[in-house]
């Protein structure tokens, strides 16, 4: 691809407010006999949550890998910012279902580390994880080791982390999925406040339906083996959501209509 | 952890103890003093107190083979572990390296360390050389082992996390194998230094002109039995000195895997960012 052309993609991708663009993308593993994802196309606007939904192994974790760049595709385009994704690049930042913090540092020092293995770290930055600790509720545990901390705890922590990246897409593989249902619940809605707060483009996966509605502007239905993309289902309902919602009719008719498209009945 | 006033109490838990050790010492005293022991073989208590007495009061003449027994065991862990940890390195970061070296580690692990006693006195002589290098050879394994595989353990998440973050092969190497590797590289040490004693030890009983091990020998053979066992006393001195220092230092390294000293290290860190804060 030639530079002209990819800046005047970047442009026109750019006018439409499209941040990750997906055109018959496709992943196979050794050689080709495991096809992991298979022509999906799809357009994620600026500052929109998506939630992705799917039968185990359909492809989303590899989705989300391919999107960060930690993966090459096999096939298709696939553009962030307009720009083909090649590589790791930091444009996005990452949370998985374990918190991955490292358990020798702190929780502040946990989220200082995407700057530290980029740069010097600065009081700037300094404040800003102090600031980000605070929004995820945990600013009296900042010195707190991973082990002292609960698992919905360690999960803040990594949200904290990932936001400190600066990264303005944020690609969450089903980050609350090990924890109970009281704490996801809570965390689930602390995640909207945060994501609208900071303005980020957000991908979510999670196999919950309720959950991936309930949060999402558009929701990703993918299929079984091999992993295709059914649909994007719209979700109309206004912000700031409650709990209340999901007790809605309306509410209850885009659930069954998920639930349609992946004949889970 | 123990409350603060369990300290008023430490006599209760300690009694019973000291009870059980004097009574066993009574029942050996009697049973030697009564005649159904031989007295030459197995001392009496009393006796093996006063030869104590003699070797580490009255003459002192323990100390110099003490330190060298020690020396002899540390420089032969330091030799041993510094070869160890570069071999294991090197082993994490190539798998043509590992390829090559893995079977002399496993060739080594599995020949009895202690049977090179003759060869390594033949090369290196009777003096401390000859102890050093026992001593490293034999306490080699535990830690090579350990270390390699507390480098190799990979955590595809975190891993992929780093790469996310654009970090180096140089930073995921140093901010998490490493430190991840550290509580097993450790447990291997720990080993290690236990070992490199009696390899230390066991090479002056073969040949050595000084250490408590040719003093204990030459003991034995002269049939002075409380003499000997006193100076066994001074080898589970180095065993503990060893041993505690290593566990200092595994406290003080590994420190998120123990719960005190880990608040200790929290309470540190804030007070840290604090003053760094002022500045
Ligand atoms: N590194 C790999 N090598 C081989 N096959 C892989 C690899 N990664 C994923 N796969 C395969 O690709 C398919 C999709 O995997 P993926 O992890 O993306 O699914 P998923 O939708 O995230 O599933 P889950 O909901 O269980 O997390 C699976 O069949 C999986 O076995
Ligand atoms: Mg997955």
């Amino acid at each position: 691809m030639n530079t002209m052309q990819s800046s005047a993609q970047a442009a026109t991708a750019a006018r439409r407010g499209i941040v990750i663009e997906g055109r018959d993308v496709g992943k196979s593993f050794g050689g080709g006999s495991v096809i992991a994802l298979e022509g999906a196309s799809f357009s994620v606007k600026a500052g929109s949550f998506v939630s992705l939904v799917g039968p185990s192994g359909c492809g989303k974790s590899t989705l989300l890998r391919l999107i960060a760049g930690l993966i090459d595709r096999t096939s298709g385009q696939l553009t962030v910012h307009g720009r083909d994704v090649k590589g790791p690049h930091s444009d996005v930042g990452m949370m998985f279902q374990r918190a991955t913090l490292l358990e020798w540092r702190t929780a502040i020092e946990n989220v200082l580390l995407p700057v530290e293995l980029q740069r010097t770290v600065t009081a700037a930055d300094r404040a800003r994880a102090t600031e980000l600790l605070a929004m995820v509720g945990l600013k009296d545990f900042a010195f707190s080791f991973p082990s002292q901390l609960s698992g919905g705890m360690q999960q803040r922590v990594a949200l904290a982390r990932l936001l400190q990246t600066g990264a303005d897409i944020l690609l969450l593989d089903e980050p609350f999925g090990a924890l109970d249902e009281f704490t996801r619940e809570r965390l689930n809605i602390e995640l909207m406040r945060i994501v609208g707060e900071v303005g980020a483009t957000t991908l979510f996966v999670t196999h919950n339906i309720l959950e991936a509605i309930f949060l999402a502007d558009e929701v990703m239905v993918m299929t079984p083996r091999p992993g295709r993309l059914a649909r994007m289902v719209h979700v109309p309902f206004a912000r700031p959501r409650t709990p209340e919602l999901t007790l809605t009719p309306e509410f209850n008719a885009l659930v069954a209509e998920v639930r349609d498209i992946l004949g889970t009945h | 952890m123990h409350e603060p006033r369990d300290f008023l109490f430490w006599p209760a838990r300690v009694l019973p103890h000291l009870a059980l050790l004097v009574a066993l010492l009574g029942l050996w005293e009697w049973a030697v003093a009564s005649g159904s022991v031989d007295t030459i073989m197995v001392p009496r208590p009393s006796a093996i107190m006063a030869a104590i007495f003699e070797l580490y009061v009255t003459k002192g003449s323990i100390y110099q083979h003490f330190f060298i027994t020690l020396a002899e065991a540390v420089f032969g862990f330091l030799i041993g572990a510094g070869v160890a940890i570069a071999l294991a390195v090197s082993s994490s970061l190539s798998e043509n390296f590992e390829r090559y070296v893995s079977p002399y580690a496993v060739v080594l692990n599995v020949t009895p360390g202690i049977a090179l006693t003759p060869i390594i006195i033949a090369w290196f002589g009777y003096g401390m050389g000859s102890k050093i290098a026992l001593a490293a050879v034999i306490c080699f394994f535990p830690i090579f082992v350990n270390t390699l595989t507390g480098l190799r353990q990979t955590d595809p998440d975190r891993e992929e996390l780093f790469r996310s973050f654009g970090a180096s092969r140089r930073q995921v190497f140093t901010q998490l194998r490493v430190p991840a590797a550290l509580p097993l590289m450790f447990a291997g040490l720990k080993i290690g230094l236990t070992t490199a004693l009696i390899g230390a030890v066991v090479a002056e009983f073969a040949q050595a002109t000084a250490g408590v091990g040719v003093l204990m020998s030459r003991f034995s053979f002269a049939l002075d039995m409380a003499s000997s066992l006193a100076t066994l006393l001074s080898m589970t001195l180095i065993g503990l000195l060893l041993f505690y220092t290593m566990e200092f230092l595994d406290d003080r390294v590994v420190f998120w895997r123990r719960d005190a000293r880990m608040s200790a290290v929290s309470r540190a860190r804030a007070r840290a960012w604090a003053s760094g804060a002022e500045k």
